[in-house]
This record gives C-alpha cells, sequence and structure tokens, in this order.
C-alpha cells in the first residue's frame, strides 16, 4: 500500500498529546498539537457523553505555527465555543451539542469512574458536522474526582444519608462537612475531590435523605448535629478541625451553624452563592418556609426561566436596618473573619473548576416536586474564571483553617 | 510528672493545643512513657528549631507515636502530583504542615503482578517552612541519594523475605502499577523495627494511555501484541523485539503507542503459540518479514515509515531483518546486542540450534551467577550469522550500557561502527554510551535488576545483566528521551 505524499501534506497523521492524560478534575493539563502543516487552521474538539447519555462539546479554532504546533495553554483561540488564551477551555466551554433537550447540566453521579472525554483536531476552522469529517488526530483523556486511595464510605448510621470520603493515610484529617443546595439528593463529587485535597469531607443530603422520604418530614438541628458527631467520634477525624461548606441553601445552614450551634463547633465556615437571612427561630423547615412566603417575588423571564434573585431583597435602605454582611461584622469588631470574593458576571453556580458553566438548567423543587427551568445565571468566560479562582482560594482557605495555624477563632469565607 | 517537667522547658509556647485543648494527651505521656524517657525529657535543653522534635521523636520510639503529632493537630499532607500518571511521566512528591527542619522518611511500596513487594525509602528533612518535595530537595540517606525526582521509583528493591532473584516486568498492561508512598517520622529503614506512618498517598502508574487499543496477534503464524494509538491515524510504527528470555512482553510497545506509534511486540521463542520445542528459534527470516508486512499492511500504519527496536538478541535480529529479508525500516533502536546469533544456526533463514548446549563462553561469579558476556564477543559468534551491514539502508542508533555483563555490547558497537564505516556508511550510525548503566536499558524510572533467576531446571541458575542502581536509572531516562526524539525524527518528519 503506497501512500501518495502530497507537497502540503505529511505521511503521518498529526500528533495530539494531553498532559496528564489522567488528571483530577482540577488539575490543569496541556494540550499540544504536533506535526501539522504550518501556519494551518486549526479546531481542536472536545466531545464527552455524560452518564444520562447526552452529548457534549467544545471546540476552538487555532493556527499552527511555523513548526506545525499548536499549545493550547500558550496559543490564542481566535473563534469556537471559547476563544483567547485558554488552557482548560476544551473542558469549561463544554456545552450540549445543538438539538440537544434544554435545560441540561453536568454532574457526576458515579465518583469511582473518570469522566472521559475525547480531544481531536481537525482541518480548517469547523463550527459544526464534526461528527461528518475524519480529524486528523485524536485521543482521549480521563478527568477524576477521585485520587486512587480515597476511601467510599456510605454511611447510614444515626439516621443519616451521607457518603464520607476519607484520604489516604493514618490521619487524622481534619473534616468537613459538605451541603448542597435547595435541589437536594446525595451529590458527592466535590466531598470526593476535597478528600483528594487531604480532607475527611462528608457529602450530606439533609432534603431528600431517608427521613424525609420516609416521614414527609423536614430535618431538624439534630440531624445535622448527628452528621458532625459522626466526624467527630471517627478515628480518622481530627475532632478540634471540622469545617462546613454550604453551597446555597447550604449556607443558610452552615451560618446558623456555625453562629449558633452549642454543639457543633466550626473550625471555619465556607459559604457559596447563599445568604444570611433566614428566620432566627426554627431551622431548615422555617427557613424554606420563609423562602416560601416570598415566592411571589420569583420573576420568569420570556422562556419562562424562574429567577430567584429577589427572594430575599430588598436590603432594606434604613441604615439602622440594614443587614449586609459585611458591615454587621464591621460594626461587630469581627469582620477579620470573614473573606468574602465577589465575581462579577458569574452566576449562581458556582462549583469545581474546568467544569462546564450552565447559565440555566430543569430544577425539581424539592417540596412541590414541580419541575421548573431555574435562570441561574453568569456569563461563561467569567463564570469559569471564578470557579478556578474560587476553588484555589478555597483550598488555601481550608489548608490555612484546617492544617496550619493555631487560632481558635473560627474564620468565615463566603463567596 | 511529665507535663510539669515539659512546661518547665516551656513548650506550652510551641504546643500551645497539645496542652491547652487536650490534657488528656498528658496522662496518655505519663501513662506510656518509661522512666528512662521521663529522664531524658527532663535533661533536655531547649534549642530553636527541630532538637526538641528529634528528641521527642526518640520518645516515639519508646512510646511508639509520635508526640507532635497529637490528636489536635492533623497529620502533616503528603501529595503527589500528578497522581495518575504514565511509567515515563515525572511525579512531583511533596509534603507540607511538618515541623520545621524536621527528619523524614518517605518510603514507597508495590506489588508486581506476582504479587512479590517492591520497596524504596529515602531520608529527608522539612526546611523552615515545614515542607520539602523531591523535585527540589536532596534524599540524605536511604535507597538512593542526592536530588532525585523519581529516585522512589527506579530505586525499589524486592522487600526482605521474598523471593530470589527477582526483575519488576509488568506483564498486565492494561492496569496500572499501584504505588503506596507513605511519609514517616525520622531517618528511619521501615523494615527494621517501629515506624510511624504519618501521612500517605497512593500512586498510579500506567504502562498504557487512555484511547490505546490492544490487540492480540494471531494471524499468518505470527504471535504477538498490536497496540494502536487513539484517532484515526495514520500512524507510524514499530516492530518491537525482546531477548533471549522469549515469550512476549508488552510493556515497550504499550508505552510507544501511548506515544503515537502503532507498535506490534513479537514472540519469537519460548511461547506456547510458536512451533517446535521452546529451547530453540522455529521462525525463520520469513516469520520476521511477515510481521513487518501486518505493520505495513494495517489500514491506520504508514507503510514507509515503520522502525524496529530490539534489546539483547533482539538487536540481531532487527539487524537481520532490515539488511536479509528486504523490507525497508525507516530507522532501527539497538540496545546491547549482538551482530550476530549468540547460537549456531541450522539454516540459511536464521533458525537456531538448541540454546543450552552451547555453554563453552559462559563464565560464573565466586557466587555461581551465570555471566553471558563473551557469548556475543564477535570473535565467539558464528561467522555465519554476522549481518551484512553494508547492506544496510536506514540510520541506525545503538545503546551501549558500559557495565553490560550479559553482551559484549561495546565490541559489538565498535565492530558494528567499523562495518559501517567500511562501507561508506557512517553518516547512519548514532551510538549511545552510559558509563555504569547495564544490559537491561527499559523504559524510565523502573528499577534495574542487576541479577536476576535465569533458569530454575535442570539446576537454579541466577544471572548477572549489570548497571548500578543511580547511573542505570540515568541511562534509562536519557537512552529513551533520546530513542523518542529520534523516533520522531525518522518516522514523522
Amino acid at each position: 500500500m503506497l501512500q501518495q505524499l502530497k507537497m502540503e501534506e505529511k505521511p503521518c497523521s498529526a500528533a495530539l498529546s494531553v498532559q496528564p492524560s489522567r488528571g483530577l478534575v482540577d488539575e490543569k493539563f496541556v494540550v499540544l498539537v504536533q506535526n501539522t502543516v504550518p501556519s494551518c487552521p486549526l479546531t481542536i474538539h472536545a466531545s464527552h457523553q455524560c452518564e444520562d447519555g447526552h452529548s457534549w462539546h467544545a471546540f476552538a479554532h487555532y493556527t499552527s505555527d511555523a513548526s506545525g504546533v499548536v499549545n493550547v495553554s500558550e496559543d490564542c483561540s481566535v473563534g469556537g465555543t471559547y476563544s483567547g488564551v485558554e488552557a482548560m477551555g476544551l473542558l469549561w466551554s463544554l456545552k450540549p451539542v445543538p438539538g440537544s433537550k434544554p435545560g441540561l447540566r453536568m454532574r457526576k453521579k458515579n465518583v469511582q469512574a473518570p469522566m472521559v472525554i475525547t480531544i481531536s483536531v481537525y482541518k480548517g476552522h469547523l463550527t459544526e458536522g464534526f461528527g461528518d469529517q475524519v480529524p486528523l488526530a485524536g485521543t482521549e483523556v480521563e478527568r477524576w474526582y477521585m485520587a486512587p486511595g480515597v476511601r467510599r464510605i456510605a454511611v447510614t448510621e444515626d439516621g443519616l444519608t451521607a457518603t464520607l470520603f476519607l484520604p489516604s493515610g493514618p490521619g487524622p484529617f481534619p473534616g468537613l462537612l459538605d451541603l448542597w443546595g435547595g435541589g437536594g439528593q446525595l451529590v458527592e463529587y466535590r466531598a470526593a475531590l476535597l478528600a483528594s485535597h487531604g480532607i475527611a469531607a462528608m457529602a450530606l443530603d439533609y432534603l431528600t435523605c431517608k427521613y424525609t422520604m420516609e416521614t414527609g418530614k423536614m430535618v431538624e438541628q439534630d440531624y445535622f448535629e448527628a452528621a458532625y458527631t459522626f466526624l467527630q467520634k471517627h478515628p480518622k477525624v481530627l475532632s478540634s478541625r471540622i469545617a462546613m461548606l454550604g453551597f446555597s441553601l447550604g449556607t443558610s445552614v452552615t451560618l446558623k451553624t456555625a453562629v449558633y450551634s452549642e454543639v457543633m463547633k466550626l473550625r471555619c465556615a465556607l459559604c457559596i452563592s447563599g445568604s444570611h437571612v433566614q428566620p432566627l427561630d426554627g431551622f431548615l423547615k422555617e427557613t424554606l418556609g420563609y423562602f416560601n412566603e416570598n415566592s411571589g417575588k420569583t420573576c420568569f423571564t420570556e422562556d419562562n426561566e424562574a429567577i430567584w434573585r429577589n427572594l430575599l431583597l430588598p436590603i432594606p435602605t434604613d441604615l439602622s436596618l440594614k443587614v449586609d454582611m459585611k458591615e454587621m461584622m464591621e460594626r461587630a469588631g469581627n469582620s477579620h473573619l470573614l473573606t468574602l470574593l465577589s465575581y462579577p458576571n458569574a452566576g449562581h453556580l458556582i462549583e469545581p473548576p474546568y467544569t462546564p458553566h450552565a447559565r440555566s438548567s430543569l430544577f425539581r423543587d424539592v417540596k412541590s416536586r414541580q419541575m421548573l427551568m431555574a435562570l441561574w445565571g453568569g456569563q461563561t468566560l467569567e463564570h469559569s474564571r471564578a470557579q478556578e479562582d474560587a476553588w484555589r482560594k478555597l483550598l488555601v482557605f481550608l489548608r490555612k483553617n484546617l492544617y496550619g495555624g493555631v487560632k481558635s477563632t473560627s474564620p468565615l469565607s463566603n463567596l | 510528672m511529665v507535663t510539669d517537667a515539659l512546661s518547665n522547658i516551656s513548650l506550652f509556647d510551641l504546643f500551645p493545643l497539645l496542652f491547652a485543648e487536650r490534657a488528656t494527651d498528658a496522662v496518655m505521656f505519663r501513662a506510656h512513657a518509661s522512666v528512662k524517657a521521663m529522664g531524658q525529657l527532663t535533661d533536655m535543653k531547649i534549642k530553636p528549631g527541630c532538637s526538641v522534635y528529634r528528641k521527642l521523636a526518640g520518645l516515639q520510639r519508646l512510646t511508639g507515636k509520635v508526640p507532635w503529632i497529637s490528636s489536635t493537630r492533623p497529620a502533616p499532607l503528603l501529595t503527589a502530583a500528578p497522581v495518575r500518571a504514565l511509567v515515563d511521566e515525572q511525579i512531583s512528591i511533596r509534603g507540607r504542615f511538618l515541623p520545621p527542619r524536621c527528619p523524614v522518611t518517605v518510603w514507597a511500596r508495590m506489588h508486581s503482578d506476582e504479587g512479590d513487594l517492591w520497596e524504596s525509602f529515602a531520608h529527608y528533612n522539612s526546611n523552615e517552612s515545614g515542607a520539602f518535595s523531591l523535585t527540589g530537595d536532596p534524599s540524605v540517606g536511604g535507597s538512593y541519594l542526592g536530588c532525585e525526582p523519581m529516585g522512589l521509583f527506579w530505586s525499589m528493591q524486592p522487600a526482605p523475605g521474598g523471593r530470589e532473584g527477582l526483575r519488576l516486568r509488568k506483564k498486565n498492561v492494561e492496569t496500572p502499577y499501584l504505588v503506596h508512598i507513605s511519609l514517616l517520622g525520622g531517618h528511619v529503614s521501615p523494615s527494621g523495627g517501629q515506624i510511624s506512618e504519618l501521612a500517605a498517598v497512593t500512586a498510579e502508574r500506567w504502562y498504557m494511555a487512555p484511547g490505546v487499543k490492544r490487540i492480540a496477534i494471531h494471524q499468518n503464524g505470527i504471535v504477538g501484541t498490536m497496540f494502536v494509538p487513539p484517532g484515526p491515524g495514520p500512524f507510524p510504527a514499530m516492530l518491537d523485539l525482546w531477548g533471549m528470555g522469549g515469550g512476549l512482553q508488552e510493556y515497550r510497545s504499550s508505552l510507544l503507542a501511548s506515544k503515537g506509534y502503532v507498535s506490534l511486540s513479537l514472540a519469537y521463542f519460548g511461547h506456547k503459540d510458536l512451533p517446535g520445542p521452546p529451547d530453540r528459534i522455529n521462525v525463520g527470516d520469513l516469520y520476521f518479514k511477515a510481521a513487518f508486512r501486518l505493520l505495513q499492511d494495517h489500514p491506520q500504519v504508514v507503510s514507509d515509515r515503520i522502525g524496529i527496536i530490539g534489546l539483547s538478541f533482539g538487536c540481531y535480529l532487527t539487524l537481520r531483518i532490515a539488511t536479509r529479508t528486504g523490507v525497508k525500516p525507516s530507522c532501527l533502536v539497538c540496545i546491547n546486542g549482538p551482530m550476530g546469533s549468540t547460537v549456531p544456526l541450522t539454516d540459511s533463514d536464521g533458525r537456531t540450534d538448541q540454546f543450552d548446549s552451547f555453554q563453552q563462553y559462559w563464565t560464573f561469579d565466586d557466587e555461581g551467577r551465570v555471566i553471558f558476556k563473551d557469548v556475543s564477543l564477535p570473535a565467539n559468534l558464528p561467522p555465519d550469522s554476522f549481518v551484512k551491514l553494508e547492506k544496510l539502508d536506514c540510520p541506525l542508533m545503538y545503546i551501549v550500557g558500559e557495565d553490560d555483563l550479559s553482551a559484549s555490547s561495546t565490541e559489538n558497537a565498535d565492530l558494528i561502527e567499523e562495518n559501517l564505516r567500511t562501507a561508506g556508511k557512517s553518516h547512519l550510525f548514532t551510538r549511545l554510551s552510559y558509563p555504569g548503566a547495564g544490559h537491561l536499558i527499559e523504559p524510565p524510572y523502573s528499577p534495574n535488576a542487576r541479577s536476576s533467576m535465569w533458569s530454575v531446571k535442570p539446576k537454579k541458575l541466577i544471572t548477572m545483566w549489570g548497571g548500578h542502581p543511580a547511573p542505570h536509572a540515568a541511562a534509562q531516562e536519557d537512552a529513551w528521551k533520546k530513542i523518542l526524539d529520534y523516533l520522531e525524527k525518522h518516522l514523522r518528519s
């Protein structure tokens, strides 16, 4: 079989490499294309089929240099699902392929298997029809939420619906209670990733847990106390260094716990995309009730997407009533505990980095079981930058407060 | 009593949590410390930095726990990145949140596919910030010395009490090696006595990248395993030949495929699916030609971009294929092997006689280990088996381990170079020569076997391969890089 050698083409295909080819979700990689024709327009394409079978893709337009090389970490994308110099753009700009069901959001269920992404390079600047063309080269990349040696332990004692992720080694490890928001379910991936960084992290389902599903009642404070105590008593967890991380509705729980709990003494607290505005009396049921009372403030877009940002607004203009968190703490003299990270144009769903941004998605209300399209917000580029920056700072904050130092006060990080 | 002694010397300032939060720890100290240890504590003076910790570490050996690691402080952190890597990729191992200027031991263990335990360890000291890294700091003792980022991997030895004569070779390339790396307190020898694990990390080391396909080959009489990179291709290809160990070794081919080469690891003797008795080579030139053609005809292979790599006897086969069978490889890589057959031929197609009936050039060291080196001295090779190098038409890289005890690599390299010069083909020849490296120059960061079990029947025989750990490791790392660059140059551009 003789290969015809054309002047403008090389006999061997272009070489595409991604290093590391097996990485943790928050690890950066280098995508390198070599041995292409110099100064050639190319499209680098990423495709992924998520666990529920939906197809996602991302792509970017490059021009190879004089040596026939494209380095995604150094070169500029001039078009596609991202532009500019974006080492990880092929991951964070992943979108459902055209024709997909609307309102999709990518969330890993099985954290013990990797996300597999196919990365290919095509000739020319393509925006569609990737399936019809033979790429110049292709490779596979694995992205893991769990490092080898991390142990996943289902926790059902004391009435809990939770999963504990233990780092490898003898410990003791600082502990962390990981709370998600109003969508409920037992969401494990962030806790798995935190365990891969040396923290015994426990993902806790507190809305759709066994107790609630069986009795129809919301859990009370003692449910969280049981989770805290479980961690405290665990032989591999350092009882004096337990943090709580709450996202969205989880923030409400975290702040109430940090300020008022007699039982739960948090070493530090992290709040993402949430609010401190909640009824002082009562707990989860009352907080959800409060949100419900204000549900009339929900706005809807032309496409019938729900916007919930106004539920807890307006902030009173009367300064004596003003409930701004930073101001409250400055007046009280404990604002040194507060680290505030604020990201313009980032949306509600600030998640671990290099994962796709969902500006809106289908959301099932836990109480009413009603499905609607929620508008979370955020512009993909700024949102992805925010995720990367926030995660890095979150890890530094956790390391500083859980690993280093001998401070006895509880610092707060509010994203 | 112990607590009083400790507060007198103001350890309180160093360990506020130790004493303020968990008074029960002091009770445990009292309960477990021996009289001698308490005496040591009351006698000690406080010096800045680590001496306190060293003395307490001494106490640890008596009490069985490391005192500065209490249940009020988290364990230090040991990390490896990337935590899943190909075997030829560097892993960055770091320790953090240790006390400053503290002696620690990093201890790595893994099981081979056969279940044998291999291990290595190294001694480090944390810096002022209580951190250390294998990429920046030197080992001051253990299985290797100096700044060696991958030292833990290439310095591994079989654990004491294991089987003798072991050599580490991955049989199943579809699974990784799981390396358990521990951080221990103090400068200790892990196999000897009490150790205290402070932290741990598990790293996976892979011989195969995601997306590489493994295909067992049993066609046209050819026995081997082919590895195909992900993607449409077409790819350059490599024919991969090992030496007189026989059987089928896949790990170099799977790695080459992970670098973008379709790679065929070829069995040529000592395999159940090959014809004839297992103690001789029963396949001839046509067999190797067919294997080469198999690569050429593969729809994803660029038929005029195929190279051959051979180690030991595989060198001779590589040169023979390139000069006798009519195929046209684009480049050759020969490692530590002869330019003629080390076993007499029985026909003009290259089939050989029985291996072990020709032992006159075997030598033995004081411990009865066999040294094959002289077998491949050019003067001892059957003259009719010498490859006609004047017929060589493609570039040849020859790699020499200067401490090779299994083959006369330097002598063969010299003769090959001379023959090519005579034929006016010096421009085809590249030599790499590594002092202190042995016969088994393999993909990097894997341990060298200076000797290993050669045969168990009719009697147990251990053979010497040569090579000393550090220079051999350096040779493997450098040679692999140069091989890959060489293949890029000749097979891709």
